[in-house]
């Protein structure tokens, strides 16, 4: 997490006419998406997770644009995670459960079963599925615009909706602030130790003067905001529109439908 | 005209900052997340459990309606921002939890602030992500033991992190920050 | 509105914090109108800031604050009109730029104002675009605020303030954190928006410098937050020079200058506000007698020729931060016993050098050598028992919870005994004037306290060097007077002490050395006398010498 990298406001934007995903309205990314997301928490198969997985990748393939960090976050931490989450919990699966299944690996008097990993990698499966859904909406979307598009369609009071937009600014500061009394206390030679516990009791030595600091900057500009009319009016005119257009409604039927259908056909529920 | 809103632009703001700075330090944990699910999946709880700060410091510290609510907003949509993978679970987490704690606060009509009263939002808290992880992480097929410890450790979870959050509280106060 | 008509009328007007005492202000009252410019001076705590928040109603709807008499603007009575309705009559510009900015783009920072007043879309962008052409950011509209310098953000408050159509402009403290560039733009921005004469301005301003020239009329507080005086600028400050600088408030350098040589036996007539005119009343002077008239500076007595092996010294000192090379190769050797400043323009570099040496960043290995360990690998002990360092902002660097605390714990981390904890602790509160204050909590105490409790905590295991960034940054005359009393002394007791600033007349009057650094290289170093002889070497490096000094190198005067 670097802050000093991090732009908020900086836009995104298709660089070719198929990335559509850029022109959607960032409510309809997540209202198509989350049916979806809800119900794959009590699927239990290994299929349902997998088609959901690949559906959301080909979207994103198809939909958005294709940078260095894009492709290196799909195509290999994604799986990786996958994998590893696969592995890990498989291993915590009751033996008792799955005794019955072909042993796949033996070493000594442990054995890893087949249907531990079955259901470790549902699971690795179904968590894949519900981030790669996820990111349809995240990588497509600026935090500006989310908010916004709160503010106009879901009549979140614009109030809220501007102090989310001024805490933007808040995070390279306050992420300057944080290595600035990292460093003081170090000088003060509040240095004591190197483990766990140490590290916490220093963390804590950083929370106070990080939050009255913060605290103390977010008065300020909050003078500065009631000082240009903020709040004076129940609404206020917008220049950056984030309209909900028909595409936007079709964009959640289709969502809402294959997913649907996807349920349907693999009807994943052991009833 | 001549009113003022329930929420004055500085009680907006101050919920922000301090969502913004419990989202940094958050933000560390946040990185703990997979290494968490991956290696320890009974523990999940103490780690979604650190998510009920920016709520406990925001009615610690202002003590009135909402500000519970904002602050948990805020600090999921700057969280969102910096991670899309998580980004509806930060503002699932921010609804149920900013709610709850909101909710049992309205039930004390936002009289009683004694530490009790955020120890039961916690244990709400801890209940409901303890059903919702058991689903998501199919909990059902571990051994027992695991399954216990898993479900002891969500319901503590959030209560230690809302011990930290009055103690950071008391702390602010001690200090002078935000005179309510 | 009738045009004779004040734009503001403030009436018997007292204020007390929520926690005070006293009011501050208390019983002002004074009338601003159109075309006015007026320089609201005061000693620190007078009641300056909190006036300035009485103008547009932030008192009393906005901070917890006790308000008695009135204060009308353009006709409205600010009791019973919220803010944000007055924000049209009255637009505020505040001490840091950062504190001021909510959006992501230059453009929609100036279209937030008129946006919130629900301005039909066209008027939005007329007016934002005239206030954009007005302070000269309207190329760069697109662009992050962040990118902007500190005066460039400056200017985009006050093209803020513009959009919003009011005819009185406040502005508190616009250029306390910029350098000498940014001041100029800010006050060339000013100087537009008022040529017009439909706008009043009310201006609070440390640096009474850049203001001089175009402020029409000053009322001063004093201590007690009361109307000291009020009248033409020119005239208040030449007839009371004695009483404001009793008080503890800023006066221009000229005339602080002017005050020093009457009293080494300099006949000066009239007291001047600029350069200028002290260069004129300097010709017209009775010339001073040998002793009196060109006063050496303090450093130019001691015996140049014994050079003692430095207590600092540096060798190719290359410095990155995200993989950026901030600082090339950096050669520097400062002798023990001296006062050096390390100047330059905004982000030229000097954080970075005074971090990298004081070990406050680990510089890398064998480069920097401070008393004979190297910063880059020492501990942080052992380093804090050789210098002591002081962040700009207090603060981040305390940790305890009580003010006894946090001097005892340096001494505590040494496993001093605890009597000898209790006497030094004692005596570094009475040094410092903190008797009455060992059990509070540091945060609790006031700016100019904090100032000194952190000198105290980076003094108390007894380092041979000190270095401080910005301390002087944002106080007052007096108090700013006061902490370089503490370093002269500390100074006369053998400590060295490495300083950051960007206050180039300071720098002038105290420093005995100082390193200029441009772009992350030793530009120059030297003494400070040798160094301001030379203009050129100032403005090769993007800064400018104070207006006083430039007078005072081209007639070849100099201050003691
Ligand atoms: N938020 C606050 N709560 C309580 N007291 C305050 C607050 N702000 C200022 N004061 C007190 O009110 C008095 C006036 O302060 P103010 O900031 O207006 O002074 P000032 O003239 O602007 O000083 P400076 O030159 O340092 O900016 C001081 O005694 C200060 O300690
Ligand atoms: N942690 C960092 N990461 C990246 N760049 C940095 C970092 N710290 C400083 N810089 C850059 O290094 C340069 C020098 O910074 P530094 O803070 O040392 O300048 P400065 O001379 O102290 O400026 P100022 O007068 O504004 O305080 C600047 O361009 C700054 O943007
Ligand atoms: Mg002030
Ligand atoms: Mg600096």
């Amino acid at each position: 997490m670097s802050a000093s990298t991090f732009d908020p406001y900086a836009s995104v934007v298709a660089t070719s006419p198929r990335q559509f995903l850029y022109a959607l309205n960032p409510l309809a990314k997540v209202a198509a998406v989350a049916p979806a997301m809800l119900t794959l928490i009590f699927v239990r198969d290994l299929a349902t997770p997998a088609v959901f997985l690949a559906l959301a990748l080909l979207t994103l393939m198809v939909g958005a644009r294709m940078t260095a960090r894009t492709v290196g976050l799909l195509c290999g931490a994604l799986p990786l995670g996958i994998l590893a989450v696969g592995i890990g919990f498989s291993l915590w699966v009751d033996a008792e459960l799955v005794a019955d299944t072909p042993a796949v690996v033996q070493l000594g008097d442990w054995t890893l079963r087949e249907g531990a990993l079955v259901i470790g990698f549902a699971t690795a499966l179904r968590l894949g599925a519900i981030v790669a859904l996820a990111l349809i909406g995240g990588l497509t979307t600026t935090g500006p615009d989310l908010v916004r598009a709160g503010v106009q369609q879901l009549r979140v009071p614009y109030r809220v909706g501007y102090t989310a937009l001024a805490a933007f600014r808040f995070v390279p500061r306050f992420g300057h602030e944080l290595s600035v009394i990292r460093a003081a206390h170090r000088v003060r030679g509040h240095h004591g130790g190197s483990g766990p516990f140490a590290r916490v009791a220093r963390a804590w030595g950083y929370i106070v003067p990080l939050l009255a600091g913060a605290i103390r900057h977010a008065e300020r500009v909050a003078l500065a905001m009631d000082s240009r009319a903020f709040g004076a009016h129940p609404t206020r005119t917008e220049r950056h529109l984030v309209p909900f257009r028909v595409r936007d409604t079709v964009f959640i039927v289709v969502g809402i439908a294959a997913s649907a259908a996807i349920l349907v056909l693999l009807h994943p529920w052991q009833l | 005209m001549a009113s003022s809103p329930l929420l004055t632009t500085r009680v907006l703001l101050v919920c922000a900052a301090i969502g913004v700075a419990t989202g940094i330090l958050g933000g560390f944990a946040g990185l703990l997340t997979p290494g968490v699910i991956v290696l320890t999946p009974y523990l999940y709880g103490l780690v979604l459990g650190s998510h009920v700060l920016p709520g406990i410091i925001a009615q610690e510290v202002l003590r009135r309606p909402l500000v519970a609510l904002v602050s948990h907003l805020i600090a999921a949509v700057i969280s969102s921002a910096f991670n899309p993978a998580w980004s509806l679970r930060f503002i699932g987490t921010a609804l149920l939890f900013g709610a709850i704690q909101e909710g049992v606060a309205a039930l004390t009509r936002y009289r009683a602030w004694g530490a009790w009263r955020f120890f039961v939002s916690a244990a709400v808290i801890g209940v409901l992500v303890a059903v919702v992880v058991f689903f998501a992480v199919d909990l059902g097929a571990f051994p027992l033991w695991v399954q216990i410890s898993y479900l002891v450790i969500s319901v503590l979870g959030p209560i230690a992190w809302t011990a930290v959050g009055l103690g950071v509280g008391t702390s602010l106060s001690r200090a002078g920050v935000a005179r309510r | 509105m009738r045009p004779s008509a004040p734009l503001l009328r403030v009436r018997d007007l007292s204020i007390t914090h929520a926690d005070a005492v006293h009011p501050s202000p208390g019983d002002v009252s004074f009338d601003i109108r159109p075309g006015e410019v007026v320089l609201l001076l005061g000693p620190s705590g007078s009641g300056k800031s909190t006036l300035t928040l009485a103008l547009n109603g932030l008192i009393p709807h906005a901070v917890p604050a006790a308000m008695t008499g009135s204060v009308e603007v353009g006709g409205l009575d600010t009791a019973d009109t919220l803010t944000a309705a007055l924000s049209t009559r009255v637009a505020m510009v505040f001490q840091d730029p950062d504190a001021q900015i909510v959006t992501g783009t230059v453009y929609d920072e100036v279209a937030f104002g008129p946006e919130n007043l629900r301005l039909p879309l066209d008027e939005v962008h007329a007016r934002t675009d005239d206030a954009l052409r007005r302070v000269g950011l309207w190329e760069r509209r697109g662009e992050n605020p962040d990118r902007l310098s500190g005066g460039g953000r400056q200017r985009l408050a006050i093209a803020c303030a513009l959009a919003m159509g009011s005819p009185l402009i406040v502005l508190d403290e616009p250029t306390a954190n910029l350098d000498p560039q940014g001041i100029d733009d800010v006050y060339a921005a000013l100087t537009d928006v008022i040529a017009a004469g439909d706008r009043a301005i009310l201006l609070v301003e440390h640096n009474l410098d850049a203001a001089m020239g175009f402020v029409t009329r000053t009322i001063v507080l004093d201590r007690a937050g009361r109307v000291a005086f009020d009248g033409p600028a020119a005239e208040v400050i030449r007839d009371h020079a004695d009483d404001l600088l009793a008080m503890g408030v800023w006066l221009p350098a000229a005339t602080l200058a002017a005050m020093r040589m009457r009293d080494a036996g300099v006949g000066i007539d009239e007291l001047p506000l600029t350069p200028e005119e002290l260069a004129a009343a300097l010709a017209a002077a009775t010339p001073p007698g040998p002793s009196a008239g060109r006063v050496a500076s303090a450093d130019d007595r001691r015996p140049a020729s014994a050079r003692p092996e430095p207590l600092i010294r540096a060798r190719g000192l290359t410095v990155r931060r995200h993989r950026t090379e901030i600082l090339h190769g950096i050669d520097l050797d400062v002798e023990p016993g001296t006062l050096t400043a390390v100047v330059g323009a905004n982000g030229a570099g000097k954080t970075t050098l005074l971090q990298s040496l004081a070990g406050v960043v680990p510089p890398p290995r064998r480069q920097v050598a401070v008393d004979g360990v190297d910063p880059g690998t020492a501990s942080p002990r052992e380093l804090s028992n050789r210098i002591g360092f002081v962040f700009q902002n207090p603060e981040h660097q305390f940790i305890a919870h009580t003010v006894f605390d946090e001097l005892a714990h340096g001494l505590r981390l040494r496993r001093t005994s605890d009597a000898e904890i209790a006497a030094r602790v004692g005596s570094m509160l009475d040094r410092f004037g903190l008797e009455g204050k060992a059990d509070v909590h540091p945060f609790l105490l006031s700016g100019g306290e904090k100032r000194r409790l952190s000198v105290g905590t980076a003094l108390i295991t007894r380092p041979r060097m000190l270095a401080l960034d910005e301390p002087t940054f944002g106080q007052d005359r007096a108090r700013a007077a006061e902490l370089l009393a503490l370093l002269h002394d500390l100074r006369d007791e053998g400590t060295t002490i490495l300083i950051v600033t960007h206050d180039l007349q300071l720098v002038a009057e105290h420093a005995s050395h100082t390193v200029i650094l441009a772009e992350g290289r030793v530009h120059a170093a030297g003494r400070t006398a040798d160094l301001f002889r030379d203009e050129a070497i100032f403005t090769t490096a993007g800064l400018r010498l104070p207006p006083l000094q430039r007078m005072l190198a081209a007639t070849g005067w100099s201050l003691a």
